[in-house]
């Protein structure tokens, strides 16, 4: 465990690395000296001075700006897993640059920071809205985060989608790259720098107490909504101004504040300090790599790719060493009104709700004369296009809703959730792998390669997970650290902007379009036999919220129960993902709707959640399918848009 | 639905329907509308505008609204169907609009078992990776001429845009001591580079032109690529191909490192209107004259 005795090393290493950073910097500014005779160094100052320089300077900056907006987020909302990514901030203001870009042009030319700054806030307002009632508690806070953030990544998604023309833009600010032309993006993030920090200064007295649990705080005369709102702010502002200059650099304001405290910052003080300052190195040394590696080659890897690449490996070796326990524990999933006392009936129902959607997706189309009712010959017609992607998407939603609850189960977490894992996002891997490598890949390759990509994200978090013994938390840490990684690495091979980008694109946001016969049957096969499964295991679930001390008293193997239900969830995601793309919202949503409508027992809920998830799964691709007819809409907006407000719904109701 | 045995693999195998629409073509040559029903769908953009300028209306094509701002000629009539997006053409749609023929290209060979259901496919490529396309378009054009009973049309297409490019090459002869780079603007700060696998690079090379993007291209183009790349090679003339995102206007009005690049500063920057960059003939000519236009118009950097 981090100590006294290891304090000093770990800040020497700190050293080292901003020494290495640095060699990096002057090297590319002595390849512009005019060193050699003769050389002429008209174009090179130019390049020196407009480009080189402001690059450092922004990496500095922007990495120094990250680092301090993840360090508040995690203060004010007590969780180790929230940064400006998690609480949808980023997505926010990408979404609303996005939107600019396509339907006011304009005011991307003249004012992007502003544009940036008002998606970032109406995220972060629209939380607060949500969890006001509830004192700003910080489960509800980053569930609905999340919540907003899949759903501004599924509207970004679409918009880029529909229009194919910017697409190259709208990547790589997505992927965040730090090339500049100039001084603006320098100033304007040392202007944001500087206000935040002397915000910070003024907050920082008030902040520690935060680090005690709410009652203690206000009982010391803290007025918390007033503090947690002014810390948002200012971590709202950090964040969107780098979107808007640079992109989306999602990995820094993770990695920093949990650096910071594993190199013993103990204190806020402490942490606020040092996750600038490990933020700004953490960039500075990356985007110093990234310029070495990308010298003399005309492909270039985005920075913003690159700090996943480097981070979430870091992170994941750094996770058993990291004690979770010093945070001051989260308020646990939010309770039902009461526990249905019948469950059958409600079972009942459900099924039946899910057998009305399948017939209406089925039989009701648009064609080009407008609505149909496809019967007869028609539907015969249609029928092959039809029926299968009902059945994979009825499949993929049935397994998401399973791998979620097991998750939130096993982890005692209610924010686990298959997209969590990360395992979605290694089946994106291997498939911009076989893209990439393989011209005109079949399908079959294609699906040998995203299997490979979620057999080795699989391996790395089981991994992981032997080592996790004491604190299920790291799990997800790890999970969000791999999933951060393989979305990078998508991101990187979609900006090169070709056609096998659009593919990725397709499939990122989850097209069920393509689906064929035997990938159906593949999928409802694979459903099948996977869910055939937890009847086996709903006696662990139902353990293992208590706690592993008590389950083992109970006389439940803890470590083997635990690997294989991380190994089915894990099936489940994998095999959902391929069918109907990452963006796998449903599995965080229909467990908690099962738990809400009442559905207590482990057993009951499970039957609950996959009904729930197969019928929004099944509507959510109904609508995709329709409602820009013939533009098909990615079904993760969907899936998005059905369970989301339903879910904020439902959690703002049972306060 | 029988499936077309000739079809299946290679498209250039002589089918029965391809050969009575051969004979029909032939026997009626000389503009007579008698042809018997030939209701093609099209996904691929290059071989969509090369069906149009064979005269031969396809029933649907993909992503009618961007084909028509990107890559403005040839004109669509206004009863193409949509089939949707490229990454994700709509089956339904396409099966509605009952075609006798699909006209698709290796990009969606990972499809091409479900288009196989709907009616016969014929696929063929333009772009490969390190392949000059113009020459695979000529032969594309020939092909589906040919499938399609419109060798005369093919026949005139192909010399048609033979004599434009010599008619540009002539014009431009003044011009070629400079080389060129052809890029799309990404966003602020980066570029999209044409290379000599690309239809824009192959048309410039036709011209007498030298690309001044020599390094290796992914799919004709090199993306995404730093604006400051375009000061390593200070004398070459910067082509801009439309449209240009908005947020890269600023760059273009304010951005020092541009406004110091010596082909900014020397006037040698033109841009064109938009031009479909994976297209086949129609965009080569279209390219072909704007850019011409382009580099006569211009006045700075003489020769």
């Amino acid at each position: 465990m981090v100590d006294g005795m290891t304090h000093r090393p770990l800040t020497l290493a700190w050293f080292a690395v901003f020494a290495v950073a640095l060699g990096l910097c002057a090297y590319q500014i002595l390849r512009l000296l005019p060193l050699a005779s003769g050389q002429s160094f008209d174009l090179d100052s130019i390049l020196l001075f407009n480009s080189v320089l402001p690059r450092a300077v922004v990496a500095l900056l922007s990495g120094a700006a990250l680092g301090l907006s993840g360090a508040l987020l995690q203060q004010i909302l007590r969780n180790p897993i929230a940064d400006p990514s998690t609480l949808g901030i980023s997505a926010g203001a990408q979404f609303a640059m996005t939107a600019a870009t396509l339907f006011a042009p304009a005011l991307m030319d003249t004012s992007r920071e502003a544009v940036a700054l008002v998606g970032g806030l109406t995220v972060a307002i629209m939380l607060m809205a949500l969890s006001w009632r509830r004192g700003l508690e910080p489960i509800t806070i980053v569930l609905a985060g999340m919540v907003v953030s899949l759903i501004a990544m599924a509207l970004s998604a679409t918009l880029i989608l529909a229009h194919g023309e910017y697409m190259m833009s709208l990547l790589i600010w997505g992927s965040g790259s730090l090339t500049q032309q100039g001084w603006g993006p320098a100033q304007a993030l040392a202007v944001t720098l500087l206000f935040s920090s002397v915000a910070c200064f003024l907050l920082i007295r008030p902040l520690e107490l935060l680090g005690l649990a709410d009652a203690s705080a206000r009982s010391l005369g803290v007025n918390l909504p007033a503090l947690r709102l002014a810390t948002l702010a200012v971590a709202v502002w950090l964040a969107t101004t780098v979107t808007a200059e640079v992109g989306v650099l999602g990995f820094v304001g993770l990695a920093a504040p949990t650096l910071a405290r594993l190199g013993g910052a103990r204190t806020q003080r402490d942490t606020l300090v040092a996750a600038p300052l490990i933020g700004a190195v953490i960039l500075w040394l990356t985007d110093g790599l990234v310029q070495l590696a990308a010298h003399g080659s005309a492909e270039m890897v985005p920075t913003g790719a690159a700090t996943a690449l480097l981070g979430g490996p870091l992170l994941l070796y750094l996770l058993p060493r990291l004690n979770l326990s010093r945070q001051a524990p989260v308020s646990g999933q939010p309770a039902p009104t009461r526990r249905i006392a019948y469950p059958a009936p409600v079972l009942a129902v459900l099924t039946l709700l899910v057998v009305a959607m399948t017939t209406l997706a089925l039989l009701v189309g648009r064609g080009p004369d407008g609505w149909n009712l496809a019967t007869g010959q028609l539907l015969t017609d249609l029928l092959p296009f039809r029926a299968p992607r009902i059945a994979a998407a009825a499949a993929a939603g049935g397994m998401l809703a399973a791998a979620g609850m097991i998750l939130q189960r096993m982890t005692g977490n209610p924010l686990a959730s298959p997209e969590v894992l990360g395992v979605s996002a290694g089946a994106g891997i291997g498939l911009a792998a076989v893209l990439f490598t393989v011209s005109n890949a079949p399908m079959g390759t294609r699906l040998a390669g995203a299997t490979l990509g979620v057999g080795v994200v699989l391996g790395a978090l089981l991994f992981v997970a032997n080592r996790q013994d004491r604190n299920p938390e790291r799990l997800l840490l790890g999970g969000l650290a791999v999933g951060a990684l393989c979305n990078a690495l998508v991101s990187a091979a979609m900006i090169t902007g070709d056609v096998r980008a659009f593919q990725l694109l397709a499939w990122l946001s989850g097209s069920t379009n393509h689906i064929t016969r035997g990938e159906a049957t593949i999928a409802v096969t694979v459903a099948a036999f996977l869910l055939g499964l937890l009847p086996l295991m709903v006696r662990w679930l139902e353990i293992m919220p208590l706690g592993p001390d008590q389950a083992r008293a109970i006389g439940l193997p803890v470590r083997a129960s635990r690997g294989a239900l991380t190994l089915v969830a894990a099936g489940l995601t994998a095999a959902s993902s391929l069918v109907v793309g990452p963006l796998s919202f449903v599995g965080l949503v229909a467990p908690h709707m099962a738990w809400l409508i009442g559905f207590g027992r482990a057993r009951h809920q499970a039957m609950a959640a996959v009904l729930i998830g197969a019928g929004l799964m099944i509507g959510a691709d109904w609508l995709s399918r329709i409602v820009t007819f013939p533009y098909q809409v990615p079904l993760g907006l969907f899936a998005s848009l059905i369970g989301g407000p339903y879910l904020i719904w439902l959690l703002h109701r049972n306060r | 639905m029988p499936m077309h045995p000739a079809s299946r693999h290679n498209a250039f195998t002589v089918s029965r329907r391809r050969f009575l629409g051969a004979a029909i073509g032939s026997s009626l040559a000389g503009g007579v509308r008698a042809r018997p029903r030939q209701r093609v769908a099209v996904l691929d953009w290059a071989m969509f505008e090369t069906l149009l300028a064979l005269d031969v209306t396809p029933v649907a094509a993909t992503e009618l609204v961007q084909f028509r701002k990107v890559a403005v000629e040839p004109d669509v009539p206004s009863h193409v169907a949509d089939l949707g997006l490229r990454g994700s053409p709509n089956f339904e749609m396409l099966r509605l609009s009952d075609p006798d023929l699909i006209v698709s290209s290796h990009w969606f060979s990972w499809i091409q078992d479900r288009l196989e259901t709907i009616a016969p496919v014929a696929s063929y490529a333009v772009y490969e990776p390190g392949r000059p396309p113009y020459a695979p378009a000529e032969q594309i054009t020939m092909a589906l001429g040919e499938r399609l009973g419109r060798e005369v049309q093919a026949r005139s297409s192909l010399d048609a845009a033979s004599l434009e490019l010599a008619q540009a090459s002539r014009r431009l002869a003044e011009r070629t001591a400079r080389s060129v780079f052809l890029i799309n603007l990404g966003d602020a700060r980066h570029f999209r580079a044409f290379g000599h696998d690309s239809m824009f690079g192959d048309v410039l090379q036709r011209l007498g032109l030298r690309n001044a993007w020599a390094k290796p291209t992914s799919y004709a183009a090199a993306a995404p690529v730093p604006l400051e790349a375009l000061a390593e090679m200070p004398e070459a003339w910067i082509v801009i191909v439309s449209p240009i995102p908005p947020d890269a206007h600023g760059t273009l009005r304010d951005s020092p490192l541009w406004k110091a690049l010596p082909a900014v500063r020397q006037g040698r920057v033109v841009a064109l209107p938009p031009v479909n960059p994976f297209g086949a003939l129609p965009a080569a000519r279209r390219f072909a004259r704007l850019l011409t236009g382009a580099l006569v118009g211009a006045g700075g950097g003489v020769g």
